[in-house]
């Protein structure tokens, strides 16, 4: 049975103690492009302000595979408001372009269906960073390696829940089996459909084969930055073929057709 | 705590002023209470003879509290100051003002797990990096003693809601870092050392201090540190016991007024009812309230004054809610050892704040004294009258009902009612403290101070650490686009913001979550600054608190540097602070 999160974005606070907890289970450093070194100090200091919002990150990194979204959205006179918080990470994508990219196996799903990268394994030939359609895996420079989340391979084979979602204070992202996750986001998509809601919507049960971590959205998927409508490259590859073939066939149909025109040339030159 | 600007001359006096002679309500109760404490402080040295050592405790001589005692520190009052887990060159209201009183005193001591701004203010805060104040003029000798960590010590939390939660000491704290617990108990068994053979009069105190929780070797045989005290004898002589035999109190109505108990505050007794039972370490939760998670003081009470979640007639208002109610068939036992019908009873546990057999339908007695006087429908015991007040004739310096006041500083004069601020307000006009005008046009803007979740009071906690430090990793200030707009002030670049105390520098955060009000016509801004940041860490930036003034509340003198007046322009501050 797959394991997965359910992450209700309706009721994250953004108080990203997600990210901070997963760095500490993973034994993640702060992520070194934040910090700098400064005169006089003999630690690095922390000059990574965004100015958006309070998004401390901007993205996923080697070193950040949790990342909450601030989405502050006001009309002019600000009688619309609204401001929406998403613990972004890795969905393990039951159709992961990641592991289908691999040249060398080292991405690999395991029996409760996260997807890995063998950090021995890894050649750090990039190939799956543009595989994946969410921006989601990331190589390091110190390890030469890719990273990503693991779905804390060593706690859900241990019989623990996630770090991230045992820190989450609200509930808002919940560990557990995939269809049993569904069930819940199902119950919560209803009763906010009835308290009027109604661009809420999961997000997940479809795209890229469907994803073991799927989200509650308040609004367009667009709106929290996912993509609509992902599509894994691998999964063009039969049209890629198809052009391929019709393009190859055209070329050599070209070919002939020319010869046989400078054929037909040659037989006027001889002609006098 | 007595008080030399009381009528507390004499033990009798204090007694008298405190509780009354003919005190109604459990306040009855005071004499045992008093006695008990100053038995638990002077311990065999405390008799009857000698009112149990009251004349030699020391006397509270003025207000104590945090703006006052930096002012004295400013006026050279004070000679020595102790820092644990506090950094008042942050977190104190005009930062500037409390720093430049750091150093007037001759000696300081620092305890916390970094170099604090505190501890550090003499070497590298605003005033000495911009060439105001010179190092070498600063004549304070500052000691910086590493502090252990939660994790490193045993001891209990009691948060905001009584509850007091025990944690166990999982390791010993590295090098020379220990406990606060371990300083304080060291430095006294130090102190009585030097004053043992005192012959003076006034040293009477320290040389008969009760100063004695060295550990069981059980407890520390697991460590390294072996001169930890007890956080358990500590805990226990809070909790109160017999001083002859040293068996712990489960109960405050177990205090003697004749000094056959000792305990160190009484709204603590029950924590430990018995010998090597320890209620602060009951970890059984349960959806609601959870009476039996940690111990909740007075006697494991939740919730206050519980009586009234029953009604009249001692029934719940509510099946579903049920709490404590009165059962009149229940057995119980009168204080002569009687056999009586009729209990107030709590089946979840929770510690019933009323007096255990006063049936709903009693009459209190017209000449009753302490508890004889309320009735069975008088919930509220701690009040004189046992009742509910909807607001409060006596105890508050301002009151009896709220009204609205502005803040101190504001722009606009106070539309609701004629009187402009809390008139009984704590205000200083002393230099170092200026304060703005009311609509003073040279600061029309209002500015919000908070915290983050990211980060912990003034970041000693948060800021060190890299995980936390990119969280929220510089100062900012949110803002409106209008107010951005008309000041020039972009989106993520600096800006700077004024007051009569101080300047700051901040990244802008434009959000429209900032809005501009209007105000009896006038557009009024608000900008948002969180002030979690100093000038060492990780996470650094000016401090917020140089903006803001010294002004407290009159009842318990807690600051008003959540609001006040100040001016905004694009760019970087230039020159201090």
């Amino acid at each position: 049975m797959a394991k997965g999160m359910f992450v209700d974005t309706s009721i994250c606070t953004g108080c990203k103690a997600c990210q901070v907890a997963c760095k500490e289970w993973n034994e993640l450093p702060g992520e070194p492009s934040h910090f700098h070194n400064v005169p006089d100090r003999p630690y690095p200091v922390a000059f990574n302000f965004t100015g958006n919002s309070y998004d401390n990150t901007g993205q996923l990194s080697a070193t950040d595979w949790r990342h909450v979204r601030f989405i502050e959205q006001f009309n002019e006179s600000r009688t619309e408001a609204r401001w929406f918080f998403s613990s972004d990470s890795c969905k393990h994508c039951k159709d992961a372009g990641c592991l289908n990219a691999c040249p060398v196996k080292a991405i690999v799903r395991t029996d409760m269906g996260n997807v890995n990268v063998q950090q021995d394994v890894c050649i750090g030939c990039k190939y799956c960073i543009p595989s994946c359609p969410y921006g989601v895996i990331s190589f390091s420079e110190q390890t030469g390696t890719v990273h990503k989340c693991t779905l804390c391979n060593d706690r859900i084979h241990n019989g623990l829940g996630t770090a991230c979602a045992k820190a989450c204070p609200t509930g808002s992202i919940s560990f557990g089996e995939v269809e049993e996750l569904k069930k819940n986001a199902d119950k919560r998509l209803a009763q906010l459909k009835g308290l009027g809601f109604l661009k809420a919507n999961i997000y997940g049960y479809s795209e890229a084969g469907g994803l073991n971590v799927f989200y509650l959205f308040m609004d367009d998927p667009a709106v929290y930055g996912q993509p609509i409508n992902p599509v894994v490259p691998q999964r063009r590859l039969f049209r890629s073929a198809a052009i391929t073939v019709v393009t190859a066939i055209a070329i050599a149909a070209a070919a002939i057709m020319s010869f046989r025109e400078r054929g037909m040339q040659k037989n006027k030159e001889v002609k006098p | 705590m007595p008080d030399a600007r009381k009528n507390h001359d004499t033990f009798k006096d204090f007694i008298l002023t405190e509780a009354g002679p003919l005190a109604t309500s459990y306040w009855g109760n005071y004499p045992k209470f008093a006695v008990s404490y100053f038995k638990a402080q002077f311990g065999d040295a405390g008799t009857k003879e000698n009112n149990y050592g009251y004349d030699y405790h020391p006397k509270i001589t003025g207000d104590h509290s945090h703006l006052p005692m930096f002012v004295d520190m400013m006026n050279g009052k004070i000679k020595g100051f102790f820092v644990m887990g506090q950094n008042p060159a942050v977190g104190g209201q005009n930062a500037r003002f409390q720093r430049k009183a750091l150093a007037k005193l001759d000696w300081m001591v620092v305890r916390d797990y970094f170099e604090t701004e505190t501890s550090a203010f003499w070497r590298n805060s605003p005033e000495v990096t911009e060439g105001e104040v010179k190092p070498s003029d600063i004549k304070t000798e500052v000691f910086f003693l590493p502090a252990a960590m939660v994790s490193e010590m045993e001891g209990s939390f009691t948060n905001t809601q009584r509850l007091l939660q025990q944690h166990e000491k999982a390791t010993d704290p590295p090098d020379d870092a220990r406990s606060d617990s371990w300083f304080t108990y060291q430095l006294g068994k130090q102190l009585k050392q030097m004053y043992a053979d005192s012959p003076k009069d006034h040293d009477w105190a320290i040389r008969n201090l009760f100063w004695s929780y060295d550990p069981e070797p059980a407890e520390v045989a697991n460590f390294r540190i072996k001169d930890e005290p007890s956080a358990y004898k500590v805990l226990k002589e809070i909790n109160g016991y017999t001083w002859a035999d040293k068996k712990p109190l489960p109960s405050f109505a177990n205090l003697k007024e004749d000094g056959t108990t000792v305990c160190g505050a009484w709204i603590y007794t029950g924590v430990i009812p018995e010998e090597g039972v320890n209620k602060a370490n009951n970890r059984q939760g349960d959806n609601w309230i959870s009476p039996n998670w940690g111990f909740a003081w007075p006697a494991n009470r939740h919730i206050m004054y519980n009586r009234a979640s029953a009604d009249l007639q001692g029934k719940p208002w509510s099946e579903k809610k049920k709490l404590i109610y009165w059962d009149p068939n229940a057995e119980s036992k009168d204080p002569s050892g009687k056999t009586i019908r009729g209990k107030w009873v709590s089946p979840a546990g929770e510690g019933i704040d009323f007096q255990p057999t006063k049936a709903p339908n009693f009459r209190g007695k017209d000449n009753g004294i302490g508890f004889d006087w309320l009735s069975g429908n008088d919930a509220f015991i701690m009040r004189a009258d046992g009742k509910a007040w909807l607001f409060a004739p006596a105890g508050l310096v301002d009151g009896p009902l709220p009204t609205h006041y502005e803040p101190y500083e504001s722009p606009v004069a106070n539309l609701m009612y004629k009187q402009q601020s809390n008139p009984v307000a704590k205000t200083w006009k002393i230099p170092g403290n200026p304060y703005h005008e009311v609509a003073d046009p040279k600061y029309p803007i209002v500015v919000s101070t908070y915290r983050l979740t990211e980060h912990h009071l003034t970041g000693v906690m948060t800021r060190w650490l890299p995980w936390l430090a990119e969280l929220m990793p510089e100062l900012f200030c949110e803002i409106s686009p209008e107010l951005a707009a008309e000041k020039g002030i972009t989106n993520a670049e600096y800006m700077t913001i004024e007051t009569a105390r101080g300047k700051v520098q901040a990244k802008a955060l434009v959000t429209r979550r900032m809005r501009p009000f209007l105000i009896n016509g006038k557009t009024v801004h608000e900008i948002g600054l969180p002030w979690h940041w100093g000038w060492q860490a990780r996470a650094k930036g000016d401090v917020v608190n140089n903006l803001s003034a010294l002004v407290a509340d009159p009842n318990v003198s807690i600051h008003e540097g959540k609001v006040f007046t100040c001016n905004v322009r694009a760019g970087k501050r230039g020159g201090v602070a």
